[in-house]
């Protein structure tokens, strides 16, 4: 699999399949791990880093042998962006130096990037609500690769990380949301501090300090000593659902309550995306969080979630220029973008899988 | 001047008054501090690290300000550097910093001891640790011979796993 390959494809992720896929995009468990006998990247000399991306792909290989590894130092800026852009790589990765790397798994399920904060940050993704299922999933990828390479740990303080906010579980355990309904209603501020209140971080679509867009949130826990991955996954999977149901209860208000402003919205939100001869990166999420909660709520009858879900990753701009295969400015990417979504939403729900 | 409790050098001298008598004091750095007099801020180095140092002993106490020169005898890492850049240098700074570490891991975690998922026991590691820390130092003080030595250790143990 190469870079190229990636634009004519979507991450599984994107799916909108399983359990709560209205609302919840996909679950997402990180780990981050250390390898025991060298020091952490931001010591580790070049030469070292090197030596700990070779044992990383030769683990990868044998752990997950259908998984491609790319070199992310000797990549275009371009393809780290697009990387960044699917949710692959961190942008800490992208814009780190010196050897590092990235091997992702086919349907873009796993991703282990070498070399970034911790030597080895390994990622699983499902689209749904399915923490378990991930947990098993990237469990048994820990495993795999643990034949391989000897990990920091100490019984005491558990697997051991370059910052100390990571040391224990070294485990990130996340959902990402969409909350259209909570935010017009303005509750969004009162749901963010109440799960501040048990510990659990809320941030954007693209990670840390990055604004939430497309009204998308990701809520995940930060505290990661003392207690056990499944207690920090049952955490999850008990407050969760709470939100999804402010949600629900949101988006049924607006329905009851606005219909017709509701579906004036979303039709016309719609009818832009389809329309439009020049669009930003800003009013494309805008409009296609509109589109997408009318899709759930039965008012949008031509088009599926799936395409939506992908068009919020393939209106950005690394994989409008990938598509174009070369550097744009701004406005010839609001042009390309206008004429990417016109194209698709001609398709409508003939390019589903 | 010498010190009054010691035969150091005095450094500091204080004028009290109490009860309406004047009392003076010279004491050493030592001895001034023992007797919990604050000591004047030594001149500014307007270097920004010497500031952010100087910033972070201010506000995370005397315990740091012994802890800040401490070092991991693998990494080399200081203490302090630690506290200015939020990131450790290598595993081994987990059991260097102790001290410092576990009030906070205690503040952010609200625990100081791990529960969850035990990773494998690999005895041979923290000795490659150590040896690619000495290697290091044998290439930075252009000791080939040395360096070609630990590599040749530290190979043949890599093979094995």
């Amino acid at each position: 699999m190469t870079l190229d390959d990636l634009t004519r494809t979507s991450g599984e992720w994107l799916r909108g399949t399983g359990p709560e896929s209205d609302i919840v995009m996909c679950s997402r468990i990180r780990l981050a791990r250390n390898l025991a006998d060298f020091p952490f990247t931001n010591r580790a000399s070049r030469g070292e880093k090197a030596e700990i991306e070779a044992q990383a792909r030769a683990a990868v290989a044998s752990a997950e042998p259908e998984a491609s590894f790319f070199d992310v130092n000797a990549m275009p800026n371009l393809d780290r962006q697009f990387l960044v852009e699917r949710q692959i790589i961190s942008r800490e990765l992208a814009g780190g130096e010196g050897p590092r790397a990235v091997a992702v798994s086919p349907r873009e399920n796993a991703s282990i990037m070498v070399n970034e904060e911790d030597h080895l940050r390994i990622q699983y993704m499902l689209s749904g609500f399915r923490l378990h299922e991930v947990w098993e999933e990237i469990n048994a990828l820990d495993d795999r690769l643990e034949e391989h390479v000897a990990y920091a740990y100490s019984p005491s303080l558990g697997y051991l990380t370059a910052c100390p906010t990571n040391v224990g579980t070294g485990i990130r355990v996340g959902v990402m949301l969409h909350l259209p309904g909570i935010v017009a209603n303005k509750g969004i501020d009162k749901v963010f501090r109440a799960l501040q209140k048990i510990n659990l971080a809320v941030r954007g679509l693209y990670g840390e300090g990055s604004q939430a867009f497309g009204d998308f949130y990701q809520v995940s826990n930060h505290q990661t000593l003392g207690k056990s991955e499944e207690e920090i996954i049952r955490m999850l999977t008990d407050v969760v659902p709470q939100v999804l149901q402010f949600e629900r209860q949101a988006r049924q208000e607006l329905v009851t309550g606005r219909r017709q402003h509701l579906h004036d919205q979303v039709s016309r939100a719609y009818g832009v995306l389809k329309t439009a001869q020049t669009i930003s990166s800003e009013e494309t999420m805008l409009l296609l969080s509109s589109v997408r909660m009318g899709i759930n709520l039965g008012l949008i009858d031509d088009l599926s979630i799936a395409t939506v879900n992908e068009l919020f990753i393939q209106t950005q701009p690394a994989f409008l220029q990938k598509l174009r295969g070369g550097e744009l400015g701004v406005e010839e990417r609001n042009v390309a973008r206008a004429s990417y979504l016109r194209a698709r939403l001609a398709e409508g729900r003939g390019d589903d899988e | 001047m010498t010190c009054q409790r010691c035969q150091d050098e005095a450094v500091v001298h204080l004028t009290e008054l109490v009860d309406g008598r004047r009392r003076e004091r010279h004491l050493c750095a030592g001895c001034a501090r023992k007797a919990g007099l604050v000591l004047p801020e030594a001149p500014a180095d307007l270097g920004l690290d010497a500031v952010l140092t100087s910033l972070i002993k201010k506000h995370v106490g005397e315990l740091v300000g012994e802890l800040a020169e401490s070092s991991c005898p693998d990494c080399r890492l200081r203490y302090v550097d630690f506290r200015t850049s939020g990131r450790l240098g290598c595993p081994h700074d987990y059991r260097a910093f102790r001290e410092g570490l576990l009030p906070m891991l205690q503040r952010f975690h609200g625990a100081t001891r791990h529960v969850g998922k035990r990773a494998r026991v690999r005895p041979g590691a923290a000795l490659r640790l150590r040896l690619r820390s000495r290697l290091r130092q044998a290439v930075a003080r252009e000791d080939y011979e040395e360096a070609a030595r630990l590599r040749d250790q530290i190979r043949p143990k890599d093979q094995n796993e």
